[in-house]
């Protein structure tokens, strides 16, 4: 049986189980989110995605409703816009600064754009004169308040831009199992803060990004990627480019989003519609891509010659010196002088080869893997 | 010689039991007076629980102490009516034992209590505190007959023989000869509804969670009572917690709960202590526990305290809270009639409602209708009456009764050569009623003609000598600091009406229009009912002081 229900004057049909966010943002109907992230449970605390569903009293957070038969919603009367632009001032009221360095992170731009789309201005009484959290001290925490007191490489923790979504803690806990950060306090004291609001590299943190990646003001950002375009270098620097590329570590193949700018690796943006990895990366396919520019990485094979040092040589030639080296091995030592340890980095199909080159190739079943340590 | 309890002993004392973990850090709490970093890391292991997580929930409750001098530190009550009973004079004076203070303890009848360990004493001076018992009802003033206070005057009516000997657990007796259904149809027609102040119908609630799937059931007493200035459900606790018990166990029987829990404010130490008595005398008489009163029936009552959380009386935030999650309100819906403690089908009732229930199943539906005043209305409601009037007290009073004869015939009005300035209504959360509209009578539609609710039914008087705009101020203090910081306009919101209440902050300049903004901002789209009712303080006290905000 097909479900409908009306949004906006519109018939539409949905499927068991969406909620009205998403039966609306299949009709693109741009309703405004902060807590929202598509890959995470709907938590329902930005209030923003309000929307009018007739025969209840107050309008209901559409990412936490679900649609059902015969519901009639209006996702952008007058009193709903009035009240998002008026939710949106009281966020802006709280925090430092709205627009931040470009490379933050993936969504840090989502509270600038929504002020823009409601013409929210700094004039309003509300964002003026008013006491920010780190203002009224509610900002604690020696160790893990400020952005300089967290000296680890990767994740700049800069708590007054904070407007507590908790899309961090629940990515961290839903989509990595880590479950490293937390919700420390109540009310306006809230603060995210790891177990005994300590540092970040004393935690079960895995540095894996993800938490800089959801956050939607730049609270968490990627420090690598500001220290590569520092602040004021942004604009007049050649624009930054996006490449969609696979992370070249594990066999999982996520897929990433390469940031560069002169020709120049600047950061990696997950790539939220990646088939692998919707988003997910690890420390490694989110922070470790210098070797991709670094000098001493090989462009060419090398092989040793009789002087005793390494040459460039080309791939045939390096191939045929491996091969040589089998062979001589095989024939002087036997079939069991040979032992084969695939990467497992590599896929499925590659171990599979690795293991029948081994198998087949030298009659051995000296063959592993390393994910086995 | 005592031996101190380890704390992996600790931990497998509750590690089977339903809802371990507040269980848990109460145990720690009393055995160390705080919860320390070592005890945290075995308490995530021993409940498998993620460090940071548990961490966090830990930092949500007011009272857990996290170093000395932590648990033994007096705790002064600051609540509205405290503040004009002594209680920042007090506080000063004790500031050399490191007292710190607490929102409204729920003593508004006996002022001003400070919590220290687990005795409460109270005083109206720091060297006269000492330890009272909670104070009785006031005879009944009227010539009404009550429900659930009828007997509480009798002696150790607390205790089961006490109880008993007033005909306590006739109802339960009767009940059980009864089909679950018959026992839900007498709460239908009695026409009970939720006297936590939500005023959902009980019967009905009963109902859903007789017919809903999913086992085990379980109900939850609601004895979280942190409204400022109600103190009703201590009262009926103390003096008739059989009632209480019955009201649960009728509930049990009537929907098929085999697991129940009482959810109690941690500044009720005497109180858990009446009790863990009661429960103990009522499993020994076949009351509670497996087979009870020879049919086949079981049910188990498991006494959790929280440890000072105003949203925790919100019933998401109590049942996160009792499956030791971080106690944010819950979306709704589902409701808990059908995803309650661990998702599954839930009953909870506030003390009030399940003492007026085990009443009602004794005397029968007619007999509670025909209490009220108003006999379009059905029933009682107890008023815990405080602040600025000579006889402050729980009042049952007949739905219907003017306001004027609680305030004055009652309670003896203000003080000679006072007046009454204004009251709060339900406790705090539906702001002021001032002039006029004192005329109004006592039930919930009259309350909402006026703006305000009767919700729990906390009523603080203030006389003329009263600065409204100071106790607005304070009020909004309160909503802000025990706001969770789930949802944007409630936890943003109470901090600026805060600031801009504060006569002396640099914030206080806003303009009447932006006070009402955000009032109706989080009206409209606050997650639970502590920030669409916040407001309620801002909206009356510009209808009715308007001079006071600039």
């Amino acid at each position: 049986m097909v479900h409908k229900l009306t949004i906006d004057g519109k018939e539409v049909a949905f499927s068991e189980g969406e909620t009205l966010l998403e039966v609306a943002q299949r009709h693109h109907k741009e309703i405004p989110t902060l807590c929202y992230d598509t890959r995470l449970e709907p938590f329902g605390g930005c209030r923003l995605c309000i929307v009018e569903l007739e025969g209840a009293r107050n309008p209901v957070a559409s990412c936490t409703t679900q649609a059902a038969p015969g519901m009639v919603v209006r996702t952008a009367t007058e009193e709903i816009e009035a009240y998002r632009k008026t939710l949106i001032e009281m966020v802006i009221s709280e925090n430092r600064e709205v627009d931040v360095h470009p490379l933050r992170g993936y969504a840090s731009g989502e509270l600038a754009k929504l002020r823009d789309r409601y013409a929210v201005t700094p004039k309003r009484e509300l964002a003026r004169d008013r006491p920010s959290r780190s203002e009224l001290g509610k900002i604690t925490g020696a160790t893990s308040g400020t952005s300089k007191s967290d000296d680890n490489p990767f994740i700049l923790r800069d708590y007054e831009l904070c407007i507590s979504c908790y899309r961090c803690v629940r990515v961290c806990a839903e989509q990595e199992g880590d479950h490293a950060i937390t919700v420390m306090n109540r009310g306006f004291h809230t603060q995210i803060a790891t177990e005994f609001d300590g540092l970040l590299k004393d935690s079960a943190c895995t540095f894996c990004g993800q938490c800089i990646q959801t956050c939607p003001t730049g609270a968490l950002a990627d420090k690598k990627a500001m220290r590569a375009v520092p602040v004021g270098a942004v604009s007049n620097r050649a624009p930054l480019e996006k490449t969609r590329t696979i992370c070249p570590y594990c066999g999982v193949g996520c897929s990433v989003d390469i940031l560069t700018q002169d020709e120049k690796i600047v950061g990696v943006h997950p790539a939220m519609d990646g088939p692998a990895n919707q988003g997910a990366l690890c420390v490694k396919g989110q922070f470790a891509y210098d070797f991709v520019q670094h000098p001493d990485r090989l462009k060419t094979p090398l092989v040793r010659e009789e002087d005793g040092e390494l040459h460039e040589a080309t791939w045939e030639d390096a191939l045929d010196r491996a091969a040589e080296g089998f062979r001589k091995t095989h024939a002087a030592h036997g079939r069991h002088s040979i032992y084969g340890i695939a990467s497992g980095r590599a896929p499925s199909e590659a171990a599979y080869l690795m293991q029948k080159f081994i198998r087949a190739g030298f009659g051995t079943n000296y063959i592993d893997n390393c994910s086995r340590a | 010689m005592t031996v101190i309890p380890t704390n992996q002993a600790l931990i497998a004392q509750f590690r089977e039991a339903p809802a371990p973990l507040l269980a848990v850090l109460h145990a720690f709490h009393d055995r160390d007076g705080f919860i320390s970093e070592a005890a945290l890391r075995d308490i995530a292991v021993g409940l498998r629980i993620p460090l940071a997580e548990l961490f966090g929930t830990l930092t949500f409750y007011h009272h857990f102490a996290r170093e000395a001098p932590g648990k033994n530190a007096p705790r002064v009550c600051t609540g509205p009516v405290c503040r004009l009973k002594g209680g920042l004079e007090i506080l000063d004076a004790l500031s050399s034992e490191d007292a710190t203070p607490m929102p409204c303890a729920g003593r508004c009848d006996d002022c001003v209590p400070v919590l220290k360990g687990d005795e409460v004493l109270t005083g109206q001076q720091a060297d006269t505190l000492a330890v009272h018992a909670t104070p009785l009802p006031p005879p009944n003033p009227g010539t009404h007959e009550e429900c659930i206070f009828a007997e509480i005057r009798e002696p150790e009516r607390n205790t089961l023989a006490g109880y008993q000997r007033t005909g306590g657990y006739q109802g339960l007796t009767q009940a059980v000869t009864t089909s679950p259904t018959e026992v839900i149809n007498t709460l239908k027609e009695s026409q009970l509804a939720g006297r936590g102040g939500a005023g959902f119908p009980t019967g009905a609630k009963w109902e859903a969670v007789l017919n809903a799937p999913g086992e085990p059931k379980t109900v939850v007493c609601n004895a979280d009572e942190g409204e400022p200035g109600c103190f009703k459900d201590r009262t009926i606790l103390d003096y008739a917690p059989h009632a209480v018990l019955e009201g649960m166990t009728l509930a049990a029987y009537a929907t098929g709960a085999t697991r129940g829990f009482i959810y109690l404010r941690y500044e009720y130490p005497q109180t858990l202590k009446t009790l863990e008595r009661a429960i103990a005398e009522a499993k020994a008489a076949g009351l509670l526990g497996e087979n009870i009163l020879g049919e086949r029936f079981d049910f188990h009552i498991y006494i959790r305290r929280g440890a000072g959380a105003y949203v925790c009386g919100e019933e998401g935030s109590l049942l996160n809270s009792l499956e030791g999650k971080h106690p944010f309100p819950r979306n709704r819906p589902p409701y808990p009639v059908t995803h309650g403690f661990e998702n599954l089908p839930t009953v909870v009732n506030n003390v009030e409602t399940l003492a007026a229930a085990a009443e009602i199943l004794r005397h029968g539906a007619a007999w509670y209708q025909n209490l009220s005043y108003d006999k379009n209305l059905t029933g009682t409601k107890i008023i815990s009456l405080s602040g600025d009037i000579q006889r402050a007290g729980n009042y049952e009073v007949p739905f219907g009764l003017p306001l004027q004869t609680l305030l004055y015939d009652w309670a003896g009005g203000p003080a000679s050569g006072r007046s009454i300035q204004a009251i709060t209504s339900a406790g705090l959360s539906g702001g002021f009623i001032a002039g006029e509209d004192l005329g109004i009578t006592i039930d919930e539609p009259s309350f909402q003609k006026v703006g305000a609710m009767l919700g729990a039914a906390g009523i603080m008087v203030f006389d003329d000598t009263r600065d409204m705009l100071n106790v607005a101020h304070n009020a909004m203090e309160f909503f802000a600091e025990e706001s969770c910081g789930k949802c944007f306009p409630c936890r943003i919101g109470t901090q600026r009406l805060t600031e801009m209440l504060d006569r002396n902050a640099k914030g206080h300049r806003a303009r009447r229009a932006l006070i009402q903004e955000i009032g109706e901002v989080m009206k409209a789209t606050s997650a639970c009912g502590l920030g669409t009712a916040a407001p309620n303080i801002t909206e009356s006290l510009m209808r009715y002081f308007p001079d006071m905000l600039p």
